[in-house]
């Protein structure tokens, strides 16, 4: 990269993750948008935020604050374009700057695929990390078959993916009824031939083509020919929204949506029902989950609030023993004393979600620019209580 | 006397380097009208009123044009 006056959101995701590097970050954005969303890594950053017309009133007094600060910055902007001005500015002046191609726009659509399993089972599970927003899908792979569970709208990262593999989707699940992002599930599934499946819960009004798994249902994928086989255990778990569901696979790992983070749990207030919603989750996290599966079971969940929650791996995962001990939600004994620690925990959601909301669970296309603008930022999909000790 | 500065399909940092320099051309009594299609430019325009002291931002419209594009209309005078 030492000449390169560009960097690629990919690029940045390994320097920061994969090489834990913490590289000065010069964001050109006005302030409102930086205090609002920022690049992040697994070690704190250094920023310096000078909005782009800075540098054009006064050049010479914007370049030298950044001079002051460091001599080797990666330009950030929303679309990437502002911030190719400045770095050039800065160039021009001695410094080293690079430019975040396609800005935060395009970091909050990179999507990473970790691999999940150690490879001795035969099958295959993958995290697909989209990191800027902290959005997190799955593929699960056996014997040229494959399940994805909570796509993003970005429907060629988990086609390329599978094209490469040479498998056939046969199943696409959701967790639940999006609010941050807008789901691909049901267009991956349409595209492929294959089901797709959300509850969104009673009385909401899906109208997605939906073929419905009741709870306990075991999906098998893969098994032909004596291969590989692994199953999915489908497990209602009413709360984070009123259909949300949680997916065993092989009986190992929990693909738990937004009813259990790494750091926290998913927040029940975003249908304006905390009380009920609230009290769904109480029973489904003790009953369901706390008290039906062993500490063994390792989290994997549709979301991380920071990137701390990476392991070495870069994976977000964790033991759902070690999830029981570090959340202080977990440890509340009753239900009204959890539904009002979760009435405490929140804030108002973004206006967005209710949008974003009624187009998951519409069948009509947002147009992809409208798309973009309603999913910038990261999500705030988790309720987490601000004393408790976090790992 | 208004001046319209057409910065429609221009990305940024455009509009705003554009408008700054129209300014410089204008009067203290006239008012530039700066059409964008960048809906960022309403938050920088924003921004940059706020930060550069001779700048005004009088008011800002949206409106829509003959194929339903979304046009962001500022209008900026220049402070002495």
């Amino acid at each position: 990269m030492a000449d390169s006056t560009e960097i690629t959101p990919r690029e940045l995701f390994e320097r920061l993750v994969t090489r834990g590097e913490a590289p000065l970050i010069l964001d050109v954005r006005n302030e409102d948008e930086f205090a609002a969303w920022k690049i992040e890594g697994p070690r704190p950053l250094a920023y310096l935020n000078v909005p782009y017309f800075g540098f054009i009133d006064e050049p010479e007094q914007s370049t030298e604050r950044v001079a002051q600060a460091g001599d080797t910055w990666i330009g950030v902007c929303a679309k990437g374009d502002s911030s190719a001005f400045v770095t050039e500015i800065l160039r021009e002046q001695g410094m080293r700057a690079v430019n975040l191609l396609g800005g935060m726009a395009a970091w909050g659509n990179l999507h990473v695929p970790v691999r999940v399993d150690d490879g001795a089972r035969g099958f295959e599970l993958w995290q697909i990390n989209r990191y800027g927003k902290g959005c997190l899908s799955y593929v699960i792979l056996a014997g040229r078959q494959a399940i994805v569970v909570d796509a993003s709208r970005h429907l060629e990262v988990y086609e390329t993916f599978l094209r490469e593999r040479g498998t056939t989707l046969v199943q696409v699940l959701d967790t639940h009824i999006h609010a941050d992002h807008l789901s691909g599930g049901a267009d991956l599934a349409r595209r492929a031939g294959a089901p797709f499946f959300v509850a969104a819960g009673d009385g909401v009004g899906l109208r997605r083509d939906v073929r419905p798994l009741a709870d306990g249902t075991e999906l098998t994928l893969g098994g032909a020919d004596g291969g590989a086989a692994v199953t999915v255990r489908v497990i209602a778990s009413p709360g984070h929204t009123p259909g949300s569901t949680c997916y065993l696979v092989d009986g190992r790992w929990l693909l738990s949506g937004d009813t259990i983070f790494v750091s926290g749990i998913g927040r029940p207030d975003l249908g304006g029902q905390v009380e009920a919603w609230g009290g769904a989750l109480f029973h489904t996290l003790h009953r369901s989950l706390l008290s039906a599966l062993p500490d063994e079971v390792v989290v994997l969940p549709a979301h991380f609030a920071s990137p701390a929650e990476l392991d070495r791996g870069g994976v977000v995962e964790r033991r759902l023993g070690d999830i029981r001990v570090a959340s202080p939600e977990l440890g509340l004994p009753t239900e009204a004393a959890f539904v009002e620690a979760m009435r405490r925990a929140v804030k108002s959601p973004p206006d967005v979600y209710q949008k974003i909301i009624a187009a998951n669970l519409s069948p009509a296309d947002v147009p992809g620019e409208q798309a973009s603008e309603w999913e910038l930022g990261k999500n705030q999909c988790a309720a987490s209580l601000p004393a408790g000790p976090r790992g | 006397m208004e001046k319209t500065l057409d910065a429609r399909g221009l990305k940024c940092p455009m509009p705003i380097a554009k408008a700054k320099k129209e300014l410089e051309a204008l009067g203290a009594e006239d008012v530039l009208k700066v059409l964008a299609t960048d809906k960022g430019s309403v938050l920088d325009m924003q921004g940059w009123a706020k930060a550069n002291k001779r700048i005004n931002l009088i008011k800002q419209e949206t409106e829509t044009d003959e194929s339903g594009r979304e046009i962001y209309v500022h209008y900026l005078a220049r402070l002495s």
